[in-house]
């Protein structure tokens, strides 16, 4: 593969191509995501859209975007993306479009949607061996909505539909491994927090084709109950107490890009979250805690046996 | 009939206010309509909600359009025009204004002759750069109205904040308190504004529609990035403030770590902050490296800001 | 031009064909499948230049079809019944993306109970999706009204989808004779598909579909999208007239059987009405003054015609095979609403709910209807709406419900009196 432009954190573009100006929430894990790729993939994409919080980037007469977008709906965006391809394909072969006026296809969707409705859409189109790049931006729960409990909403965190229990009292859905288990051209995961690392996986997505996952973990200062000024650092310790692992598949194998060393305990990562405060207030769950430690670490045993 | 209308930003827990009010005036005796007015804008942005109040059962419904009775919980949302703070305010309106501003300057910027109280600054305080205003200017808009006692005043608050745990009763009643005895020079001055009659009314310009072809009437953009010309800036509370003497130019952190990408690098290499555009998130005050952005209160910040130009326009030769 | 026997299925194949279609997203049903299997074939025979993809639901299947039409390329898609339903959701989002493309219902009843044979029910469930609406009576027409219905859609003061509606098993799974356009008179009547509309390609912004704020802007794009549909019922009269002008076939947005003079109208839409037709001739040979009224085209509803046709008769009897329960017949809300303070309009219209679910309307009934409209306006009565259904059927019914296990008890269970209340209504 061709080295990479991005170097180092220095390398990363100083002007944006995403206006800003958009109706996201002060801190958006998930916009920061959306700038930076989109920052890499270049105004000639379309962003084929399943309603979400970012429905709002476009709201009449106004958009961010130098390129193309589409709204769909929910259920259906990967669908979206397969009519706009098809279509540019049908054009570029009748001589009707000229190649430079190609387009890359984007569907951009939530974790609610992700895991949920748009999930037989979006398996149908790794199938199909779609040519797209399914960005989806996990913020853990349906979000536009006041974070309800989603598919992606984790083990304990506390939603707005799971209030006054333990929280979230199923497993967080793992849509890295469903699509994996289909075998895509690649998937990686990434955070805003880690634009390096977005950089270059954005990078290596671009210059490939065929069914791509880009699966952004999203800080959600409302729906997660933090700060927004902590945005970045709570992105960050999710991947240093190894709870939001950085990964790529490529080539048919899984690559940890970091393993975190030393692993910090995940209640540094917990605690300054509110739909995590349960864990710790009135008085500290070291079960709960616990589990969620356990998890982990098996998780990393098994990477460092091989077997993830 | 009485028609409250709260303003504040997103977070400001102007819904919450509506909803204490509206419990008091139940709980008084009257009839009640209240609720929120969303937007897509989220925190910090402006938003607004309102109160009816009446002897009768309530028909009229949607927004509030003219106010009897107007509070405002921030006093930077006069200066935006899209929040609509002075909509339908009449020469009988009442006006609360959270403001440390006097109300004589008020009435002077706003050209207007109506009674207008101020607010005190809270104690209660539920974060840093968004203190929680909903209760004191609940009290504060239940004693203008002259329609709800201190107790009820209280059993309210009491009801209503009930679910979010003793503390946070505590921190209310008291602040609703504080509102309600503000302003007691204001008792009752709030008045019931009569009903449109029939026979006299601003006839609807209604206008036939054209056919527009479907480039035009579809819900479709061909502008680019045009999204620019919404400043949410006007979202912050705070600012964030280089010091070049501190930066160390290593723009691509804070420039990459602001989600709105409203940092830009300037022609020196020292970071540039779109201040048209930053939400006032704080991302950057906390990524610096060298701590050399500060978060300065966006009216301190203003006011600075002129005091500087001011200086440098005295010190111009002429 | 050449004559064949085709089935409605092939019809509409043989129209997507003609049309020279790019891009078909497609979903099996029955009794839909056979036309994306017809079409897939030609392809693979290279008979036809057109890219099928196969979707996993009807909703991801409209989606396809309307983000492709909005990039530039002719679109045909074809689903029925439960399937219309389910892309539900996706038939008004593209309607308000204004994109043309046509969509193929072959009509089947609805479930609960679930069944394969025909009604109107999926059809009119769409009737306000903003989508344009053609109905078939014959495989000719099936063939036809797919190149009107681009031409209509492709309009550029119109750019709306198209339905074209066949009824499953009598004109889907049915061959009879029908005369095909050949490929340089469809082409000479369809031209080539314009790109200049198309929203989507590298170096030109656009963001479509986009969200708004506020009832002033959402009124103005529903209606905007409700002008274009009326805007259809001119540039439908001048693509028909065309049409007929090249290949000699009339299609009026209101087809009138024997009707000028009729004093007597029976309305109805799809396949049943050419055997309405046959009715007609019957009671006409008995010396009796009727016609039929068929609108071809329901959406936009074209009330001047529907207007012209009915009013100043004496009696109506709207057949609807299809049921809205709770209020009656479709169809017979939407002729007496265009009917409605007109002068000399007939004081006199009969609903008669018939062929649910496959359920056929044999000749006698019609006699029977004409004949319940002449009682009606010598009486001035008008007799509560019609389930056109017979004691024999019943009887068959209770013998399955016993077999079920589900024995009717009470009054009026096997007799056929009870049920519907008689009280008539006087005009």
């Amino acid at each position: 593969m061709k080295e990479s432009q991005f170097k180092a954190a220095r390398d990363l573009p100083s002007s944006h191509i995403l206006g800003a100006g958009t109706a996201m929430c002060a801190g958006c894990g998930g916009l920061g995501a959306v700038r930076e790729v989109y920052d890499v993939l270049g105004k000639d994409t379309i962003f084929v859209n399943a309603a979400g919080c970012m429905t709002l980037l476009s709201v009449y007469p106004f958009t961010p975007f130098r390129g193309s977008w589409l709204y769909t709906a929910m259920a259906s965006a990967p669908a979206g993306g397969q009519g706009v391809r098809d279509a540019l394909d049908i054009r570029l072969e009748q001589g009707s479009l000229r190649k430079d006026e190609d387009l890359q296809v984007v569907v951009l969707t939530g974790d609610g949607t992700a895991n949920g409705i748009g999930l037989s859409a979006t398996s149908a189109a790794i199938d199909r061996q779609l040519d797209f790049i399914y960005l989806c931006y996990d913020n853990e729960g349906y979000g536009n909505t006041g974070q309800q409990t989603s598919a992606a909403t984790p083990h304990g965190a506390r939603t707005a539909t799971d209030p006054e229990t333990g929280g979230m009292p199923g497993r967080k859905k793992d849509l890295f491994a469903i699509w994996t288990a289909n075998r895509p051209t690649y998937a990686a995961t990434v955070l805003a927090a880690e634009p390096l690392d977005l950089a270059r996986k954005i990078e290596t997505a671009r210059s490939l084709s065929g069914p791509r996952l880009i699966l952004a973990l999203a800080p959600c200062p409302p729906g997660w109950g933090f700060e927004p000024s902590r945005s970045v650092e709570i992105g960050r310790l999710a991947v240093r107490t190894g709870i939001f692992p950085l990964k790529e598949y490529i080539d048919g194998r899984v690559v940890h890009n970091r393993i975190p060393h030393p692993r910090l305990p995940v209640e540094d990562y917990l605690k300054p979250q509110q739909r995590f405060a349960h864990l710790f207030e009135p008085q500290r769950d070291d079960k709960r805690i616990g589990e969620i430690q356990a998890a982990v670490d098996a998780y990393w045993l098994e990477v460092e046996n091989g077997h993830a | 009939m009485y028609r409250i209308r709260f303003h504040g930003r997103g977070g400001q827990g102007m819904k919450t206010a509506s909803r204490l009010l509206g419990t008091a005036l139940f709980k008084s005796g009257l009839e009640v309509q209240d609720a929120p007015r969303y937007g897509a804008e989220r925190r910090g942005a402006a938003m607004f909600a309102y109160v009816r109040a009446d002897r009768q059962p309530i028909r009229e419904r949607g927004n509030v359009v003219s106010p009897d009775l107007l509070l405002v919980a921030d006093d930077t949302l006069f200066q935006v025009p899209v929040a609509g703070v002075m909509a339908g305010v009449t020469a009988e309106t009442v006006l609360a204004v959270a403001s440390t501003t006097s109300e004589m300057i008020w009435r002077d910027r706003l050209k207007i002759a109506n009674p207008i109280y101020l607010l005190p600054h809270s104690e209660v305080v539920a974060d840093d750069d968004f203190p929680d205003v909903s209760a004191k200017i609940a009290g504060a808009a239940a004693r203008l109205t002259g329609l709800v006692s201190e107790a009820v005043l209280l059993q309210a608050v009491e009801e209503e904040i009930a679910q979010f745990g003793p503390k946070a009763v505590k921190l209310n009643l008291h602040a609703a308190l504080e509102g309600f005895q503000a302003m007691a020079a204001g008792e009752g001055s709030v008045r019931e504004s009569a009903d449109l009659p029939a026979d006299s009314y601003e006839k609807p310009e209604w206008i036939d529609l054209d056919l527009d072809l479907a480039a035009t009437a579809a819900p479709n953009i061909h502008a680019a990035a045009n999204s620019v010309q919404v400043r949410t800036g006007l979202w912050r509370t705070l600012r964030p403030v280089l010091d070049p003497k501190i930066c160390g130019k290593c723009t691509w952190i804070c420039g990459s770590s602001c989600p709105d990408g409203v940092i830009g690098v300037d022609a020196g290499g020292y970071p540039e902050i779109d201040y048209d555009h930053c939400k006032g998130c704080m991302i950057c005050v906390v990524q610096c490296p060298r701590h050399a952005i500060a978060a300065i209160p966006e009216q301190e910040a203003v006011d600075a800001l002129e005091k500087t130009k001011t200086a440098q326009l005295k010190g111009m030769p002429s | 031009m050449t004559r064949a026997l085709l089935t409605g299925n092939a019809a509409a194949a043989w129209g997507a064909r003609l049309a020279r279609i790019d891009y078909l997203p497609a979903f099996p049903i029955t009794p839909q499948t056979e036309i994306i299997e017809t079409i897939s074939r030609w392809i693979g025979e290279d008979e036809m230049r057109c890219r099928m993809v196969m979707l996993e639901s009807e909703h991801s299947m409209l989606t396809a079809a309307g983000a492709a039409a909005s990039t530039g390329v002719r679109t045909f898609t074809a689903t029925s019944s439960q399937g219309l339903l389910y892309g539900m959701e996706m038939l008004y989002t593209i309607a308000g993306w204004r994109v043309p493309l046509v969509l193929i219902n072959v009509s089947r009843g609805l479930s609960a109970p679930i069944t394969l044979e025909p009604d109107h029910n999926d059809i009119l469930a769409a009737r306000d999706s903003g989508c344009l609406q053609l109905h078939c009576a014959t495989c000719q027409e099936v063939v036809d009204a797919i190149l009107i219905a681009y031409r209509l859609s492709e309009q550029p003061q119109v750019r709306l989808p198209v339905i074209v509606n066949l009824d499953g098993f009598s004109l889907s799974f049915t061959r009879e004779p029908v005369s095909l356009p050949d490929d340089q008179a469809a082409a000479h009547y369809l031209p080539a598909f314009r790109h200049d509309a198309a929203e989507f390609r590298g170096g030109h912004p656009a963001s479509k579909a986009v969200a708004v704020l506020g009832g002033g802007a959402y009124s103005y794009f529903r209606y905007e999208t409700h002008l274009a549909a009326l805007a259809a019922i001119d540039a439908y009269d001048d693509a028909a007239r065309e049409f007929e002008q090249q290949f000699g076939r009339r299609y009026p947005s209101v087809e009138c059987y024997r009707n000028d003079d009729a004093e007597i109208s029976f309305v109805m839409i799809g396949s049943f009405a050419t055997k309405a037709k046959d009715a007609v001739d019957r009671l006409r040979d008995a010396g009796h003054k009727i016609g039929l009224v068929r609108p071809f085209m329901l959406r936009p509803l074209p009330e001047a015609d529907l207007r012209k046709a009915l009013v100043g008769k004496s009696g109506i009897a709207v057949i609807d095979q299809n049921l809205a329960p709770g209020r009656g017949g479709i169809l017979h809300g939407e002729v007496t609403s265009v009917l409605y303070g007109q002068q000399e309009r007939p004081a006199t219209v009969l609903s008669y709910i018939g062929g649910l679910g496959g359920r056929d309307i044999v000749i006698e009934e019609f006699f029977q209807i004409a004949a319940d409209v002449r009682a009606a306006v010598a009486s001035g009565a008008t007799p509560a709406p019609r389930l056109l259904y017979t004691r024999n059927e019943l009887t068959d019914m209770r013998k399955m419900q016993a077999a079920a296990h589900v024995e009717a008890t009470g009054d009026g269970a096997v007799d056929g009196t009870g049920g519907a209340p008689s009280k008539e209504t006087t005009a």
